[in-house]
């Protein structure tokens, strides 16, 4: 009897994660790295209506999901920073918590701590640890694409390597712009062929013309939704009327 | 007892099914690769009616609606672009094939992500097939080609929800699949909402003559036959 209401009720619910995701996407629209989140709607499982015998279904509405991320490059913006660094294609580096876990990030903005360390904005240890000997500044380290880092006058100090997954779409986000691995999506492992640029910063990979597009849909199927619960109301009180 | 009573609520079940199903596909107006359903409204068979008195037959009448099989409206809708790697639409007519553990089934949704096994799988984690039946491996850089999924013809497409798709392939489908786009929703919000209005106005008519019968009934059981000043 209710089921176009509850129907309808499942689509908004359905809306509302497509909000929070495009919310967050807005607000991650200049973050370095940072890649859009890729919302998966379906319908829900169809019932017979009890009408003598023949085949009339139902369905009962939609269902929303985060299926992961969307890995398209975002742009490669240069910078005069000489440790900044971007990573073109798949792949990400790896950097070492103070609690001693291993996280991956697409953030290549790097800086020096105290011992000459390469580390992320928020401290965390570039993962192999990249050192600068005393004495060298950052405009005098070259880092090539395949991530050996050289000092004038060719003094090797060693190499970034990039790893990825087999399935990033099930990375856990822990903030920070930093992502742990889990069971769905597979260790990390050395990625052969990874390129990075030096003294780039790769863009957030958020349009936010398709977002704002994506906004007014969501706003436009949320309120027809309502409007198709308003109608079911309607129909319940005119039934419940038939005979007064 | 009154017939009439009947011919209107069976009218009045039917629009309260079709919009049921109306606001299902409201729901769904943003579900990739979704199709909108439509159910045929037949009369029931007519009855003859007779004079009592001579017994000739004066005419039939209709007694009521019954709502018929459904059936899905399978028309091919426009591509969204989206620019993911994983994202596929196929334009024209075929689906892609997904081994679910009820089977294979089929779905026109494109939305596809990389199991823990490097296969290509769909959201619920399915594998997605090739034409010959077998699943798609990702490449290391975390694309697949267009060409490497296999689109099936599926004649008999039942919509079973979580956007598959039983029935039996006869072969390779029509369609080519293309990447970086996901097919819309078939919902139509305009017409949606023309049917909306015109199921809720048809019940609303239903109930009206529900309630003109049934002060013909009233009457009928209290005022005809009775006396002057009794009742």
């Amino acid at each position: 009897m209710f089921e176009g209401m509850y129907a309808a009720a499942a689509g908004m619910s359905a809306q509302q994660q497509q909000l929070a995701a495009i919310s967050n996407d807005l607000a991650n629209s200049s973050t370095t790295g940072y890649k859009s989140e890729r919302v998966g709607f379906r319908d829900l499982l169809y019932s017979e209506v009890n009408q003598a015998g023949t085949a009339t279904t139902v369905g009962a509405g939609a269902a929303a999901e985060v299926l992961g991320r969307n890995q398209s490059q975002g742009a490669i913006q240069g910078t005069d920073n000489p440790l900044d660094l971007a990573i073109e294609g798949a792949g990400y580096f790896t950097v070492k918590r103070p609690n001693g876990s291993v996280a991956l990030t697409r953030d290549g903005a790097f800086e020096l701590n105290g011992r000459g360390q390469l580390t992320t904005s928020e401290g965390d240890l570039l993962d192999p640890p990249i050192t600068l000997p005393a004495g060298v500044s950052p405009s005098d380290v070259t880092i090539n694409s395949d991530g050996t880092v050289t000092a004038a006058g060719g003094r090797a100090l060693g190499r970034i390597t990039l790893v990825n997954v087999s399935s990033p779409d099930h990375l856990l986000a822990d903030g920070g712009s930093l992502f742990s691995t889990t069971a769905a999506s597979g260790p990390a492992r050395a990625l052969a062929g990874g390129a990075i640029h030096q003294s780039a910063l790769e863009a957030s990979n958020v349009n936010t013309s398709t977002e704002m597009v994506q906004l007014v849909d969501t706003q436009r199927s949320y309120q027809l939704e309502s409007s198709a619960i308003q109608t079911e109301n309607q129909m319940m009180s005119i039934a419940n009327q038939l005979v007064s | 007892m009154d017939l009439g009573l009947f011919i209107a609520a069976s009218g009045m079940v039917a629009s309260q099914t079709r919009q049921d199903q109306l606001s299902n596909d409201l729901a769904n107006a943003s579900t990739p690769g979704y199709k909108p359903d439509a159910t045929p409204v037949h009369s029931f068979g007519e009855m003859l009616l007779d004079n009592t008195v001579t017994g000739q037959p004066i005419g039939s009448l209709s007694t009521g609606v019954s709502l018929g099989k459904t059936y899905t409206d399978m028309t091919p809708a426009g591509m969204q672009t989206t620019n993911e790697p994983l994202d596929f639409g196929i334009v024209g007519t075929g689906f892609f094939a997904v081994q679910t553990p009820q089977g294979v089934r089929y779905t026109r949704d494109g939305q596809f992500t990389t199991s823990q096994q490097g296969l290509l799988v769909d959201g619920a984690g399915d594998n997605v097939l090739a034409q010959s039946g077998a699943p798609i491996t990702v490449g290391a850089n975390g694309t697949v080609a267009a060409g490497s999924l296999g689109v099936f013809n599926v004649p008999t497409a039942v919509k079973q929800g979580e956007n598959l798709f039983a029935g039996t392939a006869t072969g390779q489908g029509q369609g080519t699949v293309r990447q970086g786009v996901l097919e819309e929703s078939g919902v139509d919000p305009s017409t949606v909402m023309v049917e909306m209005i015109s199921s809720l106005r048809s019940f609303q008519s239903g109930q009206q003559a529900i309630q003109a019968i049934n002060q013909t009934l009233q009457a009928a059981s209290s005022q005809v036959g009775s006396l002057n000043g009794n009742s």
